[in-house]
């Protein structure tokens, strides 16, 4: 894998004079990602296996790791709602106050740890 | 519109994330170093970011890592107007991207209201003929997203989701005159390999109307600042859409359909909207009546060489510079103020390197004693177009074009 990656750099950096002048068939570019670093927020709230099985399906910790931290209940939950509804996750109905509720006490307004907001008051709309 | 069912085009491998993150765990890819983790501080709260180092790049802020998403570290905005390939921004939208690619059995489909639907290789592309370079800016949508106040949710970008390149490629308008544009036809939608894990979720398709994706100008590029796109970034083909947000421009482009009606799939309908009003904004906190999919960039300037925080000589000139750029007017003028807003003194241009480019702008400042300054700089275009001085606010987090302010101090 290592040197195929290596390869693929050199083709990267060829490959556009090559199939521009016609010339032979070209090797594929290939890159290798890195590992996933972020992980959700271990926790004893129900949602959190939850979360666990069904957002990372799709999407990486990054994505409520990095939310502004006073984001409310109504957002969180209008999120998992989002993401069953209109990106068809398969999260069951039952599920999604079980999530919500993790989600906004680990990531959002409900924390019980709050760090000191630098700004004050969160947005009145959610998405 | 788009056939999921139709084998996509050859030469694709899709690697699934879930299924080899152990693999990919225990191998040697990524330089240690660089994930010893050293870390970025944006200027809002929640901001650490990692520096991580992908295929093709130099170490970037990691917004996400699935689907990637990476944000330019913005001192690279100071060491010239052509962002280098390896540290343009990355942004996808869904994580099941390609890997792999083979550029000999790539191909695009053009299809829809056309009269020859055509499937042309990346050689018969370039046979076309009529290539084209253009150097222009691409922006997320939603760069600066991190600044809102109130915040809004998204993604936390600084001011790191934009690039300027210069595109090579072929005009679209030759591709779609190729397979014969049909009467009444009304957009073009562009789809590319990029999918989304479950089959359920909205497949990334932008549209654009077809007199626009007609105007000669609109490229299907296969070079950035003469190599290879990175994969990231789209290889092999992307579309170019000057002076118009990243959403349009399509990574890994491998179906074009002509419609005949206004398309209107989830990422361009309710995603990607703005305000329908000429400000693109609303009071802070309340939802639009009314919104309009997203099109060109708002006008913007940034001081690059000298960052937030830092300390100057008093009494000593200090070189100032920065880049500017708008939707396509091309700028005119760049002004800066070292107090805060109250007097502005002109700047001297760089090299015009075209309307969709950064344009660099340069001036000197000698503070006249020890004590702290309040810099800005602020652009206006050919149309007499400027920035705000108070920041306009849209639930989405788009546009943001507020004239930046740079605090340091002389001493």
């Amino acid at each position: 894998m290592f040197s195929r990656y290596k390869h693929s750099l050199v083709a990267a950096t060829l490959s556009v004079s090559c199939w521009l002048a016609g010339a032979t068939p070209l090797p594929a570019a290939e890159i290798t990602l890195p590992p996933e670093t972020a992980k959700l927020v271990e926790s004893s709230l129900p949602g959190y296996a939850t979360a666990l099985a069904l957002c990372s399906t799709c999407h990486s910790a990054d994505y409520q790791r990095m939310q502004p931290p006073n984001l409310p209940r109504t957002y969180w939950k209008a999120t998992v709602v989002k993401m069953q509804k209109t990106f068809g996750a398969p999260i069951p109905d039952e599920a999604i106050e079980p999530i919500t509720d993790y989600l906004v006490k680990t990531y959002g307004a409900e924390r019980a740890t709050v760090s000191p907001p630098r700004e004050r008051g969160a947005p009145k709309q959610g998405r | 519109m788009i056939d999921q069912t139709n084998p996509q085009p050859a030469g694709l491998d899709r690697r699934h994330f879930l299924k080899t993150a152990g693999v990919l765990a225990a191998s040697a890819m990524a330089s240690p170093k660089t994930w010893a983790g050293e870390m970025v501080s944006l200027p809002f709260e929640n901001g650490a970011r990692e520096l991580v180092t992908y295929p093709q790049k130099r170490p970037l802020l990691l917004l996400t890592a699935r689907p990637p998403q990476l944000e330019t570290p913005f001192s690279v905005f100071n060491e010239g107007v052509i962002t280098p390939n390896d540290a343009f921004f990355v942004r996808y939208h869904l994580s099941d991207i390609p890997t792999r690619i083979d550029p000999s059995s790539y191909r695009v489909r053009i299809r829809g209201a056309v009269n020859t639907p055509r499937e042309l290789s990346l050689a018969d592309l370039e046979a076309l003929g009529d290539p084209m370079d253009v150097v222009a800016v691409n922006q997320c949508s939603g760069n600066s997203r991190g600044f809102f106040s109130p915040r809004v949710p998204g993604g936390q970008l600084g001011h790191g989701a934009m690039g300027n390149a210069k595109w090579t490629g072929v005009p679209l308008k030759r591709v779609l005159e190729k397979a014969g544009v049909a009467a009444g036809a009304r957009q073009v939608t562009f789809d590319g390999l990029d999918r989304g894990v479950v089959a359920a979720t909205p497949d990334f398709v932008k549209a654009l109307d077809i007199d626009h994706a007609l105007d000669g100008e609109v490229m299907l590029a296969y070079a950035m600042n003469g190599a290879d796109i990175p994969m990231l970034n789209g290889y092999p083909l992307r579309l170019v859409v000057p002076g118009y947000y990243g959403t349009y421009w399509v990574k890994h482009v491998s179906d074009i359909t002509v419609v005949d009606s206004i398309y209107a799939g989830f990422w361009m309908n309710p995603a990607y909207r703005v305000p329908d009003n000429p400000s693109r904004s609303v009071n802070p906190g309340e939802a639009p009546k009314k919104t309009v999919p997203i099109t060109r960039f708002s006008i913007r300037s940034f001081i690059t060489s000298l960052a937030d925080g830092v300390q100057v000589r008093a009494g000593r000139e200090t070189a100032v510079r920065g880049i500017a750029f708008d939707g396509g007017q091309g700028i005119r003028e760049v002004q800066f103020s070292s107090d805060g807003g109250r007097t502005w003194r002109g700047t001297t241009l760089g090299q015009d390197l075209g309307r969709y480019s950064f344009r660099e702008w340069k001036t000197a400042f000698t503070p006249s004693a020890a004590g702290k300054f309040e810099l800005m700089a602020r652009a206006f275009n050919r149309a007499g177009e400027s920035q705000p001085l108070e920041p306009l606010w849209n639930p989405a987090g788009y546009m943001r074009n507020v004239v930046e302010k740079v605090n340091i101090t002389a001493a």
